[in-house]
C-alpha cells in the first residue's frame, strides 16, 4: 500500500469518525430530496451495524436509514406512525387488552431492539415499549437492521435492531416551533431550541400532544375481539441534550429528559406513563487511530393510576435501568476496525402483579468485533459477544459475521449470519397476575433464553436515477418466549393459569424488494414490497396453541409517486401519495380456553390498503405548510379487529413549522 | 482473565447497585386507608359471590346513643351473606314456553341463570339466555333497608328516586319536597348480578335471579365494551323509601378501594331524611 493510499484512508476513517460523533445534520437543504437525489445518500453515516460510524455505502450490514427530510415529509409524529408509513412487513396492532402491539417481520416488540442514541428503553406493556415516548420531533434519522444482532446489542436484538438518533445543533442558533390539528381535536405542537459555541452545544425539545377517545362501530357478527373505542392520549415530551467540547478530541455530555402521557379509558381512573431519562456521556478520540467511548444512563420508566375522585396517583409500576457502557475503537493503517466494548446494566422492577412486587438483575456483557477490509471488493466483519444475567445466573455467547462485496462500484451484495437471543424478563420469570378474574397469567423462573439464528444475503443495485435493493432471510427460532396453553394446577381450581413457556422451535423466512427513482423533473417514486413467512410455534409437545398475538401478514406492500419542485427561490412544492397494501392473514385461536382438548380454529383476517396524500408548501427558508388527506380514500373496516387500521374514514390534517432562525 | 471478569464485575456491581431506583416517589401518592365520615359507610362489595346489608335504622340508633365505638364497626364492617350456588333441581335449558323473548324467561324462580353475553363482539346488551339451575333463595338479616353486591343494588321492599343534586349537602331540609316523584321498586333480574367470571372468555356469565333497584343501581354501571370493562359513576344523590314510610338520602362517593379495585364502595347517607 502506497504512502499516499494510507493517509487517503486515515482521511477517510477521520472524516466518518467526525461525521459520526457530530451526527451532521442534513437539514440545511430545504428541498425534500430523496436520499436516490442525493447520489442515494452514500455520505450518510450510519452506526448502528457496526457501533462504528460508517458510510451506509460501505457499512457490511444492511441498513435502512429514514432521515429528518423523510422524516418531515411522512409528518411522523411518533415512530409508530413513521414506520407503519415508510416499512413493509412492520405492522402495529393491539394486543389483547389494546395495548399497541409492534410486528416486526415476525418479531414482536420483545425481539426487536429501540435504542435511542444507542440507549436501551426501559418499561414494557404486552412486550412493547411505549413507541408514544419516541416522539419524532428532533430525529436526526432512525436506522433499521434487520436480523439477529445480539453480538453487538446483546439481549432483544433477535429480530433487528432500530436505533433513533437525534439532532445536535449545527448552527450558533436555531429555533423551531410547529403545530399540526387534525381530526377528533387531534393537536400536536413542539418546538426545539440549539445553541452551538465553539466549546458548548446544546440542544432543548418539547413537544406535546393530544387526541380524544373515539367510538368505531362494527357490523354484526364478527369472527373474534372487535374493538369499539380507540383511546387517544395527552402526551408531553422534553428532552435536553448539552456538550462540552474542550477540543476537537474530547466531548463530554449530559442529558436529561421527561416523558408524561395520559390515557383515558376509564374516566374516574385515567392511566398514566412517565419516564424520567438522564446520562452523562464521553467520547475521547486518543490518536487518529484510536478512540473510547464511555457513558452511563439512567432511564426510570413508571405506570400509575390517577384516582380522580379521590385525586389520589397511585403507582403500579417501575422498571429502572442504569447503564454503563465502555467502548474502544483502534483503526489500524490498512482500515481494519478493532471494536472492544463492555457493559453493565442494573435493572429493578416493581409491579404490584409480581411476586413480591420487586426484582433486581444485574447484567454484564463483553464483546469484540473485527472489521476487516480484505480488498476494496470485500469486507468481512465478525463479532462475538458474552453475556451474563445475575438472575438464573445464565450466560450467552453470541456470534455474528457479515460480509460484503463490490464486483462493480455501484453493487452491494451482502451476506451474514447472526445469532440473537431473548433473555426472560423479570416478569416473565415472576409475574402473577388475575386478569380481570379471566385467567391468572403465571411466571416461570425456569424459563430459557429464546435464541435465534439469522442467515442473510442482500443486493443492493444504484445506476443514474434508479435504485434496486433485494433481500432474503431465515429466522430459525429456538424456545420462543410466550404464554403457551391454559391449565388447571388442580380440579377445583376456578380460574385457569396461563404459564409463561419455552415453545418449540420455530421459523421465520421472508424477503423484500424494492425500487426507487428519482428524476431531474422532479418525480420520484419508491416501491417496496415484503414477504413475511411466520410459522407459528407450538409447544414442546408439539400441540397447536394459541398464538398470543396476530401474526405477521404474508404480503405488505409500501408504494410513494411525489413531486418535489423548488418553483421560485421563495417558494418549493412537495405533493406526495403513499400508500400500504397488506394481505388478509390467519391466526390460530382457541375454540376453548377452558378446555384446550377443543382444539383450534383459524380465524382470517381481512387485506386491507390505506393511503395519504400530502402537500407541503415551502415560502421562503423558514415556513413550511403541509397540508394532508390521510385514509384519502376513507376505508373503514367492517370489523374493527385488533390488526385493522385505526381510522374511521378520511382525515383532514393541516400543520405548520417555521425556523424562527431563518426569519432573519 | 477469570479474575479481571470478577474484579470488573464487582466493580461495577458497586456502583449500579447503589444507583438510583425508584426515583421520584415524591410525586405519587400511597394508597390511603378509608375511614368513613359522619353519615357514610364503607363497604368492599367486590366479591362476586356475596351481599352485604346495611340497616339504616341501626346506623341511626347507634348515632343517637352516641356509641362511636360500635358505630364505626357498623359504618365499616359487614356480613357477607352467599348467593346460594347449590343446585336445588334439574338444570334447564330452554326457557318456559311461550316466554322465549321474555326477561323472564323462568317465572322468576330462584336460582343461577347462565346467560351467553357479545363480551369481545357487540357488546353485554346483546346477549341471550343459556341455562338455568334452580337454587335455594337469597338469605338476609332480620332488619335491612338496602344490601349491595358489586354494581348492584337491592332494597327491602323500599322504592328509590334520583335526584339532580349532587351533595347531600344540596338537599332541601326533608323529603317532602320528594313524597310526590316516581318512586321505583325493585325489579325482577336474571342476567345483571353476575356471580361468576370462570366462563367469561367464552361471553358465559351466570347471574344470581332477584330482583334489584335499577334506579339505586344506576349510582354505578358497568359497560362492555370496551374490554376490560369501565365503570363510571353516577353522583346524584337518590332517595330510598323504606317499606315503613321513612325515606333516606343515599349518594354513592367512590367505588375504588386504596389501591384502586372496583366495587369497594363509599356510600353517603342521612337517615331519617
Amino acid at each position: 500500500m502506497t504512502l499516499q493510499k494510507r493517509i487517503m484512508q486515515k482521511q477517510i476513517f477521520f472524516s466518518i469518525l467526525i461525521a459520526g460523533v457530530a451526527c451532521l445534520s442534513s437539514s440545511a437543504q430545504d428541498a425534500y430530496t430523496d436520499t436516490i437525489y442525493r447520489k442515494f445518500d452514500l455520505d450518510e453515516v450510519v452506526v448502528t451495524g457496526t457501533r462504528t460510524p460508517k458510510f451506509l455505502k460501505d457499512t457490511p450490514i444492511q441498513t435502512r436509514v429514514i432521515n429528518a427530510k423523510e422524516i418531515a415529509r411522512l409528518d411522523a409524529t411518533n415512530v409508530q406512525d413513521l414506520l407503519q408509513q415508510e416499512l413493509p412487513g412492520v405492522e402495529f396492532t393491539y394486543a389483547m387488552n389494546q395495548q399497541t402491539h409492534l410486528n416486526f417481520s415476525g418479531f414482536g416488540g420483545q425481539g426487536v431492539l429501540f435504542l435511542v442514541d444507542g440507549e436501551r428503553l426501559a418499561g414494557e406493556t404486552m412486550d412493547d415499549v411505549d413507541f408514544t415516548r419516541l416522539s419524532m420531533d428532533n430525529v436526526e434519522r432512525i436506522e433499521i437492521v434487520k436480523g439477529a444482532a445480539s453480538a453487538l446489542y446483546g439481549s432483544n436484538a433477535t429480530g433487528g435492531v432500530i436505533n433513533i438518533i437525534t439532532k445536535k445543533s449545527q448552527k450558533p442558533v436555531t429555533l423551531n416551533v410547529n403545530a399540526r390539528y387534525a381530526k377528533h381535536d387531534e393537536q400536536r405542537y413542539g418546538g426545539t431550541f440549539g445553541l452551538n459555541g465553539k466549546h458548548w452545544n446544546n440542544m432543548f425539545t418539547v413537544n406535546f400532544n393530544r387526541m380524544d377517545n373515539y367510538d368505531v362501530h362494527s357490523a354484526s357478527n364478527p369472527v373474534t375481539r372487535i374493538i369499539s373505542t380507540v383511546y387517544g392520549d395527552k402526551t408531553i415530551n422534553f428532552k435536553d441534550q448539552l456538550v462540552w467540547s474542550p477540543n476537537k478530541n474530547f466531548h463530554l455530555s449530559g442529558r436529561a429528559g421527561y416523558f408524561f402521557r395520559e390515557t383515558v379509558r376509564s374516566a374516574d381512573q385515567p392511566e398514566r406513563y412517565r419516564d424520567f431519562s438522564g446520562g452523562l456521556g464521553m467520547q475521547w478520540n486518543i490518536s487518529e487511530h484510536d478512540d473510547f467511548q464511555a457513558s452511563y444512563a439512567f432511564d426510570q420508566y413508571d405506570k400509575s393510576d390517577y384516582q380522580r375522585i379521590t385525586k389520589l396517583d397511585i403507582r403500579d409500576y417501575s422498571n429502572v435501568q442504569n447503564s454503563l457502557r465502555l467502548l474502544y475503537n483502534h483503526r489500524f493503517d490498512r482500515g481494519d476496525v478493532l471494536t472492544i466494548g463492555s457493559d453493565f446494566m442494573h435493572d429493578y422492577l416493581y409491579n404490584t402483579n409480581l411476586e413480591n412486587e420487586t426484582r433486581n438483575q444485574n447484567s454484564w456483557d463483553l464483546f469484540g468485533q473485527y472489521d476487516w477490509r480484505i480488498s476494496d471488493q470485500w469486507e468481512a466483519v465478525g463479532a462475538v459477544r458474552y453475556d451474563y444475567f445475575s438472575d438464573g445466573k445464565e450466560s450467552h455467547v453470541t456470534p455474528k459475521l457479515n460480509v460484503c462485496y463490490k464486483p462493480i462500484y455501484n453493487l452491494s451484495i451482502r451476506a451474514g449470519y447472526g445469532m440473537g437471543f431473548r433473555a426472560p424478563t423479570l416478569k416473565e420469570k415472576y409475574y402473577n397476575f388475575d386478569m380481570a378474574g379471566i385467567w391468572i397469567v403465571e411466571g416461570n423462573a425456569n424459563l430459557k433464553s429464546e435464541v435465534s439464528h439469522n442467515f442473510n444475503l442482500s443486493a443492493e443495485y444504484t445506476k443514474g436515477h434508479y435504485n434496486l435493493t433485494g433481500s432474503v432471510y431465515y429466522n430459525k427460532v429456538k424456545n420462543k418466549l410466550a404464554t403457551s396453553a391454559p391449565y388447571f394446577k388442580t380440579p377445583i381450581d376456578k380460574l385457569p393459569y396461563l404459564p409463561y413457556a419455552n415453545l418449540d422451535d420455530y421459523s421465520v423466512c421472508g424477503g423484500e424488494i424494492g425500487a426507487q427513482a428519482k428524476w431531474n423533473n422532479g418525480f420520484g417514486a419508491r416501491l417496496t414490497y415484503a414477504y413475511t413467512k411466520e410459522q407459528l410455534a407450538k409447544d414442546k409437545d408439539g400441540h397447536t396453541i394459541n398464538n398470543q398475538y396476530i401474526p405477521a401478514r404474508e404480503h405488505s406492500l409500501n408504494a410513494r409517486v411525489d413531486f418535489d419542485k423548488q418553483l421560485s427561490k421563495k417558494y418549493g412544492l412537495n405533493i406526495a401519495l403513499q400508500g400500504r397494501v397488506l394481505s388478509g392473514v390467519e391466526n390460530v385461536e382457541y375454540k376453548d380456553y377452558y378446555d384446550v382438548s377443543k382444539g383450534t380454529i383459524t380465524v382470517e383476517y381481512p387485506a386491507y390498503t390505506i393511503w395519504k396524500l400530502s402537500v407541503v408548501q415551502r415560502v421562503g427558508n423558514a415556513v413550511k405548510v403541509t397540508a394532508a388527506l390521510d385514509n384519502v380514500f376513507g376505508y373503514k373496516p367492517k370489523y374493527y379487529y385488533l390488526n385493522s387500521p385505526i381510522t374511521d374514514g378520511v382525515n383532514f390534517q393541516i400543520g405548520m413549522s417555521i425556523d424562527i432562525d431563518k426569519l432573519f | 482473565m477469570k479474575n479481571i471478569f470478577k474484579l470488573f464485575v464487582a466493580a461495577v456491581s458497586v456502583s449500579a447497585l447503589t444507583a438510583c431506583n425508584n426515583l421520584f416517589d415524591d410525586i405519587y401518592d400511597k394508597p390511603q386507608e378509608i375511614v368513613p365520615a359522619k353519615g357514610q359507610v364503607i363497604i368492599d362489595a367486590t366479591s362476586w359471590t356475596d351481599w352485604y346489608y346495611v340497616d339504616l335504622n341501626r346506623l341511626h340508633q347507634l348515632s343517637l346513643e352516641g356509641n362511636e365505638e360500635e358505630l364505626f364497626k357498623a359504618q365499616t364492617e359487614f356480613e357477607a351473606y352467599s348467593i346460594p350456588m347449590e343446585a336445588t333441581g334439574d338444570r334447564v335449558d330452554t326457557p318456559t314456553p311461550g316466554e322465549e323473548n321474555s326477561t323472564i324467561t323462568q317465572g322468576k324462580k330462584p336460582g343461577q341463570y347462565m346467560y351467553w353475553f357479545d363480551v369481545f363482539g357487540a357488546g353485554i346488551k346483546n346477549n341471550t339466555f343459556s341455562h338455568f339451575t334452580p337454587t335455594a333463595e337469597q338469605a338476609a338479616p332480620d332488619d335491612w333497608s338496602f344490601a349491595v353486591h358489586r354494581n348492584n343494588v337491592r332494597t327491602n321492599g323500599g322504592a328509590v328516586f334520583e335526584t339532580t343534586y349532587t351533595s347531600m349537602t344540596q338537599l332541601p331540609e326533608s323529603s317532602e319536597a320528594f313524597k310526590n316523584m316516581k318512586f321505583v321498586e325493585d325489579e325482577w333480574t336474571e342476567n345483571e348480578v353476575w356471580d361468576s367470571q370462570e366462563q367469561m372468555l367464552l361471553g358465559y356469565v351466570p347471574s344470581q335471579g332477584i330482583a334489584i333497584n335499577r334506579v339505586l343501581s344506576s349510582w354505578l354501571s358497568m359497560e362492555i365494551p370496551p374490554m376490560p370493562p369501565t365503570f363510571s359513576l353516577n353522583n346524584h344523590v337518590f332517595i330510598l323509601r323504606l317499606k315503613d314510610g321513612t325515606y333516606a338520602a343515599l349518594q354513592l362517593e367512590n367505588y375504588l378501594a386504596p389501591n384502586g379495585t372496583k366495587c369497594y364502595l363509599t356510600i353517603n347517607y342521612k337517615y331519617p331524611y
